[in-house]
């Protein structure tokens, strides 16, 4: 059975620096999502939004002093988390929910699926979900095949881990021995239905990888720094070629799945309770502040900051042109 | 010049273009050590190692997905899929994701994966390995289709496939890896969208695919003795699709019969048809006219089994028909 995986951390022994790092990326992925649902509110942006609000720590503090450019990603259903924590422009996620040619699609429109970021090695989610699975194994294949150092890094949710090819994956990546981390986004709920309604592990998820002889743990997903510890160990053992990870972090999500779910499959006590005691955000921020490593100015500096970058992210991409017709003609062939 | 079976041809393709570029990796079911259930990929483990040849547990869509991710991250991967049939369990990988993975995401990255798939009936296999599922395809933007009908084909077409920067199915008939033809020794490319008129003739065009194009050239050497000419095009590439060459045919003869071993109904021949009535009507002089396999499933009888492939009697009597107009 999967171990929960538990570090006494001395945040003396991160700099001011990085860990005001760790803060600003989630305040940017919460502040991100927030001003996307207020366009969304004001109708500018077409399909379904799945809101990351809740899970902010889980992709900060796994992605954020661990991984680089160069470094692959496929993203989860709550995947503009893991997108900003990449490095990708704000413009061009906002340009691709806008569908104006700022998107990374330059016009085709993407919501959560479909943005792609080579350059920063975000390469793409499917709208079938979980089919991540597989094409990470070939991309992990890859860079060992050419003899990088390069990880590969594959989130989904829980409700994705029910999809067969998890298991086409993890023996692939347990037999050629991989460099590849997943990170099971466990927030409990696949749309309305409970994980334990859906997987026949009746413990954790993670466990499944022990069948594959794949090391795994269980983190709290909402303990940045926990997070952060967990992936770096698994990321620095994949890239000295021991292989893969499979990593379940527990988190939970704030809202429905989909802008405008009634959420009421859910008791509002257990949301409330997440929200008030179990917030990735307001912790980190507490706990940085009750031990003297930052003042409430240095947060509000940050807030601004980001602020900031949203809106003008928002206005390069609202003020970038809609493509034309021939927009749908182009870029199928190379 | 020498002659070749259509293995060898394949497996001469697979190896030299191997050979040119080591970012080229081939796996699938047992076609490592095994040299593949077909015999095409034997001797390729030897020659090139574990690493670039490796055999792949029984999961055709972990085996497609992984050739996605192998390409999009510089490699030139070719899986096979023991049978064409499997595209089935790898549906989403091939059809989703294959063919749009570059579009969807804005076109920045590049997807040569080259995915062989054996198909056709051919002793016995039921009706689960038997099958020959190209038409499926031809409704997935983003993928060509390539299935030859001879030695020189295969090895000219499967090299540019590899070459390509874009998804190919390849499509090889089992039956037609015993076929011998003339392949020369110094290196050739075939384009994807080039047509091949195998025969030429002025009364009647049949339009056939892989197998049936021998089947085609059979009975129009017969209607040749009843003073009928046929002439037979060979598409090569469903998709592209070489619409002039087929067009020209069309108008040059005013007769079209159209020979897949596909089943009829939704086959690769109902687009040809639709296309050709599109376009030139005017020049036919009878309704276009397909002959498929029968729309249910292939029995693993192998006495039954010859009930579901075009016969060359078949064929000889439709264009009989078709010259009563």
């Amino acid at each position: 059975m999967a171990e929960i995986y538990q570090k006494e951390i001395n945040l003396r022994d991160y700099s001011k620096e990085n860990l005001m790092a760790f803060y600003r990326t989630m305040v940017k992925i919460r502040k991100f999502d927030e001003n996307l649902i207020q366009l969304m509110h004001e109708g500018k942006v077409s399909g379904f939004y799945h809101s990351g609000i809740g899970s902010e720590g889980l992709s900060a503090g796994s992605i954020v002093h661990n991984l680089r450019d160069e470094d692959y990603l496929y993203y989860n259903h709550r995947g503009c988390n893991q997108k900003i924590a990449k490095g990708v422009p704000l413009s061009k996620l906002y340009g691709d929910f806008l569908g104006t040619v700022e998107g990374t699609t330059r016009g085709l429109g993407a919501g959560i699926v479909h943005s792609a970021d080579v350059s920063r090695g975000v390469l793409g989610q499917a709208g079938t979900i979980g089919s991540q699975f597989n094409i990470a194994v070939g991309t992990a294949y890859s860079a060992k095949f050419q003899g990088t150092d390069r990880v590969t890094v594959c989130y989904f949710g829980d409700g994705a881990a029910a999809r067969e090819p998890l298991h086409g994956s993890l023996n692939w990546a347990g037999i050629y021995e991989l460099p590849i981390i997943y990170i099971c986004e466990n927030n409990e709920y696949a749309i309305s239905c409970h994980t334990s309604e859906m997987h026949a592990v009746k413990e954790h998820i993670a466990d499944w990888a022990d069948g594959y002889g794949i090391p795994n743990c269980v983190v709290d997903g909402n303990d940045v720094l926990l997070m952060h510890e967990v992936a770096k160990e698994a990321i620095e053992r994949a890239r000295k070629g021991e292989g893969p990870t499979f990593i379940e972090a527990k988190t939970f999500r704030h809202r429905g799945h989909f802008e405008g779910d009634p959420y009421d499959y859910v008791d509002p006590e257990v949301v409330k309770e997440w929200k008030e005691k179990r917030d990735p955000i307001k912790n980190f921020k507490k706990r940085l502040l009750e031990n003297n490593i930052c003042s409430e100015n240095d947060f509000s500096k940050i807030d601004e900051q980001v602020d900031h970058e949203i809106q003008k992210a928002i206005k390069t991409a609202e003020s970038a042109p809609l493509p034309g017709r021939e927009r749908i003609f182009e870029g199928l062939f190379a | 010049m020498r002659t070749l079976t259509m293995r060898a041809a394949i497996l001469e393709a697979l190896s030299e273009e191997m050979e040119r570029d080591e970012k080229t990796v081939l796996f699938g079911e047992d076609v490592g050590k095994f040299g593949g259930i077909n015999a095409v990929t034997k001797g390729l483990y030897e020659k090139f190692g574990n690493k670039r040849v490796f055999d792949t547990p029984i999961a055709e869509s972990t085996i497609v997905g992984a050739a996605l991710g192998m390409a999009i991250t510089g490699l030139r991967p070719i899986p096979e899929l023991q049978f064409g049939d499997f595209v089935g369990i790898a549906f989403d990988e091939i059809f989703n994701k294959l063919g749009k993975w570059r579009y969807m995401h804005g076109g920045s990255m590049e997807v040569p994966v080259t995915l062989r798939l054996p198909i056709g009936i051919a002793g016995g296999a039921g009706p689960e390995h038997s099958q020959s599922p190209q038409a499926l395809f031809m409704h997935g933007p983003g993928l060509h289709i390539a299935i030859p009908s001879t030695p020189y084909d295969a090895k000219g077409l499967l090299k540019t496939a590899i070459r390509d920067n874009n998804a190919v199915l390849f499509f090889e008939h089992k039956v037609l890896y015993d076929l011998k033809g003339e392949v020369p020794e110094e290196e050739y490319l075939i384009p994807l969208g080039q047509a091949d008129v195998k025969r030429e003739g002025s009364d009647v065009t049949i339009i056939a695919t892989a197998l049936q194009v021998h089947t085609a050239l059979d009975a129009a050497e017969s209607l040749s003795k009843e003073g009928i000419e046929v002439e037979v095009v060979d598409p090569r590439t469903l998709a592209p699709l070489d619409k002039e060459t087929i067009l020209g045919s069309v108008r040059k003869t005013g007769r079209v019969l159209i020979v897949h071993e596909e089943p009829k109904t939704g086959g690769s021949g109902a687009e040809l048809a639709a296309q050709i009535s599109e376009e030139a009507i005017f020049d036919l002089q009878a309704p276009v006219r397909r002959i498929g396999g029968p729309d249910v499933p292939i029995a693993q009888s192998l006495h039954l089994e010859q009930f579901y492939r075009p016969s060359e009697q078949q064929i000889i009597d439709t264009v009989m028909e078709l010259m009563e107009y």
